[in-house]
């Protein structure tokens, strides 16, 4: 397990040189919070209400701060696994006395952990500039805390399922594309799923998407504890079925790998 | 009016030779042509769930919006379909890869943004056309309209393409400004325009002219509007000759790269 936690220290500490790189990224991130906010003034405005979904504006806006940067936080995964399978640099990994699987894991989670904390740090910044503080208890940091590595586990496992994918396909970018594009409508990074229709909302809220984007924020938030025993239970069981899944497909996908040397 | 015929024949000789590179590749050229088909389509989806949640924003309504799409889609879609290198342009001028390119006995900028054909616009282009004809219904002279002014789009996405890429001859390492400010010239230009007001609407005349993409050809469909289409027109060469002159004032600074490469 050490070595793992190494690993991810190692991954934040390269990211930390490139600082500047991951900070270029939250120009985007301010364009789309804005745009998000002049949209959503528009639409509370038209509605003439004051909660949408549960949701106040400042409500709505520290939300999708918080879907942002989940979003906008995702190291290349897929790609990484596309290219060592591509390039044969699996059968080099495979030598090693480390699980392919969890290195990945390890040094991709750590990258990430640095870039979801700069881009919540900005966030709130841009946030607080627009429509300022909102009352986050300490409980609903905690619970926030304790869910989202877990929300970050899950999109590895399906990023890392779509990678496997280049042992049976010319090309992945296209299932990666289509992924998180369902993450992102389906897991209510632009509104939040009480805005679907209701009949969207019951199979919305068992999908993926929901404890990798939806929930955490929701639990920001509103520090909904009812939510929060859900999105819990619903993630570990999403962790187990993949995980169980990648190791059937990882399984057979190494039977593929074929290396001399040289 | 020669040298124009000329460049045309070149250009439709390259889309051939790039058609051909691409279909070479054919199931990830399929894949990623539909996979970006999806992908728009799933934002359509997006605005089909927020305006059936609240039917109009701000006098805009699910078609504004589909046209506003089809538009950008199709307009970004087409201009790096043709000229897929402006998407690679800031790449191409750090790596000092811009020397083969020198060597050509044509104008260095269009030959090289004809040199490439990207995959996935493809789909976008495709995507754009489509939606259009089957969720707006158009009637003759709006399909006709909405044509002409994928041209402006397209000619604006290459313009500003240029414009951003180039900067690397004066900044160096400008490929993740050039991304950044490319994602959001798209990402403004696919929100209705009338929620943007003030000191921004300024900025998405000028500096992001986002609006010569969602404000001015949609009024322009709406209203069939001849003052509109030139208005996008207009925007559309203003852009693209502010990029053309920065390029080559930056291909003054440029500095090769020594790096033997062959093209097939």
């Amino acid at each position: 397990m050490d070595k793992y936690i190494f690993i991810a220290l190692t991954a934040i500490r390269s990211k930390l040189a490139y600082l500047g790189e991951v900070g270029s990224k939250t120009i985007f991130l301010f364009v789309v919070l804005y745009i998000f906010l002049s949209l959503w003034q528009v639409t509370y405005g038209e509605t003439n209400q004051t909660s949408l979904g549960g949701l106040t504006l400042p409500q709505m806006l520290w939300y999708l701060v918080v879907t942002e940067s989940i979003i906008l936080s995702l190291p290349a995964i897929a790609g990484t696994v596309d290219q060592d399978v591509r390039t044969g640099s699996l059968a080099l990994q495979l030598i090693r006395p480390i699980s392919y699987p969890l290195n990945l894991l390890a040094s991709t989670s750590g990258e990430r952990a640095l870039s979801f904390f700069i881009n919540l740090s900005v966030g709130s910044i841009i946030a607080l500039i627009f429509v300022g503080p909102i009352a986050i208890s300490l409980q609903s940091l905690m619970m926030f805390a304790l869910v989202i590595p877990l929300a970050f586990t899950i999109d590895f496992l399906i990023y890392f399922l779509i990678g496997l994918a280049a042992f049976w396909l010319e090309d992945t970018s296209g299932l990666m594309l289509i992924y998180s594009r369902m993450t992102m409508i389906l897991g209510g990074m632009l509104i939040p799923l009480e805005l679907f229709p209701d009949s969207w909302q019951q199979i919305l809220r068992i999908l993926p998407f929901s404890a990798i984007v939806y929930g955490p924020a929701r639990i920001f938030v509103t520090g909904d504890q009812t939510l929060f025993c859900s999105i819990l239970i619903q993630q570990i069981a999403a962790i187990i079925g993949f995980s169980l899944v990648i190791k059937l497909i990882y399984g057979t996908a190494l039977k593929r790998v074929f290396s001399h040397g040289g | 009016m020669n040298t124009l015929i000329s460049y045309l024949k070149l250009a439709v000789a390259y889309m051939q030779i790039n058609f051909k590179s691409l279909i070479a590749y054919r199931g990830a050229f399929i894949s990623q042509m539909v996979a970006m088909f999806i992908n728009d389509f799933v934002w359509i989806a997006f605005w089909s769930l927020f305006f059936t949640r609240f039917p109009v924003v701000k006098g805009w309504g699910v078609n504004d919006v589909i046209t506003l799409w089809a538009i950008a889609a199709s307009g970004f879609g087409f201009a790096h379909m043709i000229m897929g290198n402006a998407l690679a342009l800031p790449g191409i001028i750090v790596r000092g890869e811009l020397d083969t390119w020198l060597l050509y006995p044509r104008a260095v900028l269009p030959h090289l943004l004809l040199g490439k054909s990207n995959a996935t616009s493809w789909g976008d282009a495709l995507f754009g056309i489509f939606v259009y004809v089957i969720f707006v219904k158009p009637d003759l002279p709006h399909l006709l309209l909405f044509l002409t002014l994928l041209c402006s789009v397209s000619i604006l996405f290459v313009g500003f393409s240029v414009l951003t890429g180039s900067l690397a001859f004066y900044i160096g390492s400008a490929e993740s400004v050039a991304t950044q400010l490319r994602f959001a010239m798209i990402t403004f230009s696919t929100y209705p325009s009338p929620i943007f007001q003030g000191f921004v609407k300024v900025l998405l005349f000028t500096l992001v002219p986002a609006m010569f993409v969602s404000h001015l050809p949609v009024s322009a469909l709406r209203n069939m509007s001849l003052s509109d289409t030139l208005y996008s027109f207009g925007g559309a060469f203003a852009i693209l000759f502010a990029g053309v002159l920065v390029f080559y004032a930056g291909l003054k600074r440029y500095e090769s790269g020594n790096l033997i490469e062959m093209r097939g």
